[in-house]
């Protein structure tokens, strides 16, 4: 196994806080890997400090064997580094289909000037555009809603827009946020044979997610973050019967 | 269906208004308000430019008149004083402060909402004082008279009637070049940025470039249309490019609509139209009447008075559809 994506002695921290301390992690090609902890563990930081958000304080993050700490972070999205937010973020002044027509921005070259006097290029390009968003739409199954405002949809199909719209920069690495969090149990199924399906589709997905049901069914991998620490990680079945990460939770339960 | 309905009323829109600015400058028709109407094409240029800015991308600017000033006086100092060729002219003037922006757009982006507001202001107010301080150069508070017309060949633009058709020429050329951009892949970045950067940066787009562009697009739509306008005058001086100025850009943009490249004729019209045949009367008190009419606009026709009626014709449309269709 080769791993797509590995940092080292990752640390960041906010004021005094310490959101990452050292944390060190190999994500497999090809698989499923879950991140877990509890609230304020440094699970999103983590995705931030992947997709470049904010910069590291120390340590190295690699991906497919390159460096990526001074890569901007629109430039790792051509890569092949994708996300999704906990906060949904989809674009409210654009249809779904145009959410997912914004993913193909790295796949695509045409700029102002063939846009300025529809050029061959232009309408080549944007033909291509969107025949590929509208096939994203699909595969989350949300086709039929093609022309709706973004923010008429519900939380749900909000979501799976969100991943859509990842999916359409034709990542490597899918990073998913808290993507069941507001879904309702039916959602959630459907959401795990998503996953599976990028997972087939052979994109490395990277995930976070509270719900320890969904993990348990859908990781190969499980990461467990404690406080910015990993404390813990091994398949669903060794995390469930590790003391640390039961005590790590039971902490988190008794505040 | 509305959305059917819409899309048929804009283009039935546009398509009168197109008639509307061939057809005005004839004597049996609008001629009395060439001058007028010459106005409201510049001040279209500038208000498309704005709402590219304001309206897709979600970056304020309230020294938009800068620019404006900018290609003016390129355009009388070269000409006028050192003899250039008028065309020439108003490109240099139109790369001369391309390239300005370009360079403050570095500092200048690096701030968001309202201090991106504070420091375009800042920059107008500058530019507007070196238009008045530069007296050497630019005539200071008196101005420049005796600027040449523009001319092709032996044809000479020497009265409103042919200006007329230049500067809407040019107009339409920007506004169907805007939309162009507007729905392509570079306006779905730009109005990615507006919605969400995070987001948009997530998807791969690099906000800073594309913020930068538009504003360097705008500055340059600007430029044209105050080398039209003082080619037009033959006369240039500060007033025109002061805090007012923007002040009233941003006004016709979201008159018109902020994100509705179209619009921009009817707020640059309506602003136009109410500042030189109703507001003379009030003096010093138009500042408060622009105002208001800000806060009325953003309140009851937020998305402007171009989407406003396109709506209220689809609206009208579909009542008369249904009507039609019962029994
Ligand atoms: N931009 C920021 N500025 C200041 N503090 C931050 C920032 N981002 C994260 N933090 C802090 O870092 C810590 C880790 O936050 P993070 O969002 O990574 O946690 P998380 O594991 O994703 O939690 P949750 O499950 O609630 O989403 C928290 O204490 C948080 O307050
Ligand atoms: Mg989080």
């Amino acid at each position: 196994m080769t791993s797509i994506l590995e940092t080292k002695g990752l640390c960041r921290a906010f004021g005094g806080i310490v959101a990452l301390n050292n944390v060190d992690l190999a994500v497999e090609a090809g698989r499923i890997t879950a991140v877990i902890g509890p609230n304020g563990a440094g699970k999103t930081t983590l995705f931030n400090l992947v997709a470049g958000v904010y910069p590291v304080d120390r340590g190295e993050i690699v991906f497919r064997g390159t460096a990526l700490n001074n890569v901007a972070t629109h430039k790792r999205t051509a890569m092949g580094i994708a996300r999704t937010f906990q906060n949904v973020l989809l674009f409210g002044n654009m249809t779904a289909l145009e959410n997912v027509m914004t993913g193909q921005h790295v796949r695509s070259r045409y700029g102002f000037f063939e846009a300025a006097f529809r050029l061959p290029k232009s309408r080549r390009e944007e033909e291509t555009i969107s025949l590929k968003a509208m096939r994203y739409l699909n595969l989350v199954g949300l086709g039929m809603h093609a022309q709706r405002n973004a923010l008429d949809l519900p939380l749900g199909q909000q979501k799976l827009l969100t991943i859509a719209r990842a999916l359409a920069t034709e990542p490597q690495l899918l990073m998913l946020d808290e993507p069941g969090a507001g879904l309702n149990t039916l959602e959630k199924r459907d959401l795990s044979d998503l996953v599976r399906r990028i997972r087939d589709m052979g994109i490395s997905v990277l995930l976070v997610e509270h719900d320890m049901d969904l993990v348990m069914g859908l990781a190969e991998w499980v990461v467990v973050l404690d406080s910015g620490q990993k404390i813990a990680e091994g398949t669903a079945g060794e995390i469930q019967r590790n003391q640390r990460v039961i005590a790590a939770y039971l902490g988190e339960e008794e505040e | 269906m509305l959305a059917k309905v819409r899309g048929r009323a804009a283009y039935a829109v546009i398509v009168l208004l197109l008639l509307l600015v061939m057809l005005a400058p004839f004597e049996w028709f609008l001629a009395r308000y060439t001058t007028l109407m010459i106005f409201i094409g510049l001040n279209t240029m500038l208000t498309v430019g704005l709402c590219l800015l304001m309206g897709y991308t979600g970056q304020v600017s309230l020294g938009h008149a800068a620019f404006f000033g900018i290609g003016a006086y390129f355009s009388a100092i070269l000409s006028k004083t050192y003899d250039v060729n008028p065309w020439l002219a108003m490109g240099i003037g139109a790369a001369a402060t391309g390239a300005f922006a370009y360079v403050i757009s570095y500092p200048i982006f690096r701030l968001r909402g309202n201090y991106l507001a504070m420091a375009t202001l800042g920059l107008g107010l500058i530019i507007y004082i070196l238009f008045r301080e530069l007296g050497d150069y630019t005539g200071g508070p008196d101005g420049m008279y005796g600027i040449p017309y523009l001319s092709a060949g032996g044809f000479v633009f020497d009265t409103p009637f042919k200006r007329y058709f230049l500067v809407w020429g040019l107009c339409l050329a920007m506004l169907l070049i805007s939309q162009n951009i507007v729905r392509s892949r570079s306006g779905r970045a730009l109005r990615a940025i507006h919605g969400s950067e995070a987001a948009a940066e997530s998807v791969g787009i690099n906000s800073a470039q594309f913020k930068m562009k538009i504003f360097v697009l705008s500055a340059v739509y600007a430029s044209l249309a105050g080398s039209l306008f003082v080619h037009h005058l033959r006369f240039v001086g500060p007033q025109p490019f002061g805090f007012l100025a923007s002040v009233m850009v941003v006004v016709m943009a979201v008159v018109g609509g902020l994100a509705s490249v179209w619009g921009a004729i009817f707020g640059a019209a309506a602003i136009r139209i109410l500042s030189d045949k109703v507001l003379l009367e009030f003096g010093e008190l138009d500042l408060i009447v622009y105002g208001l009419i800000l806060m009325v606009v953003m309140i009851f026709l937020p998305q402007g008075l171009f989407v406003g009626l396109k709506e209220g014709y689809a609206r009208l449309r579909l009542r008369y559809v249904r009507r039609e269709a019962e029994p």
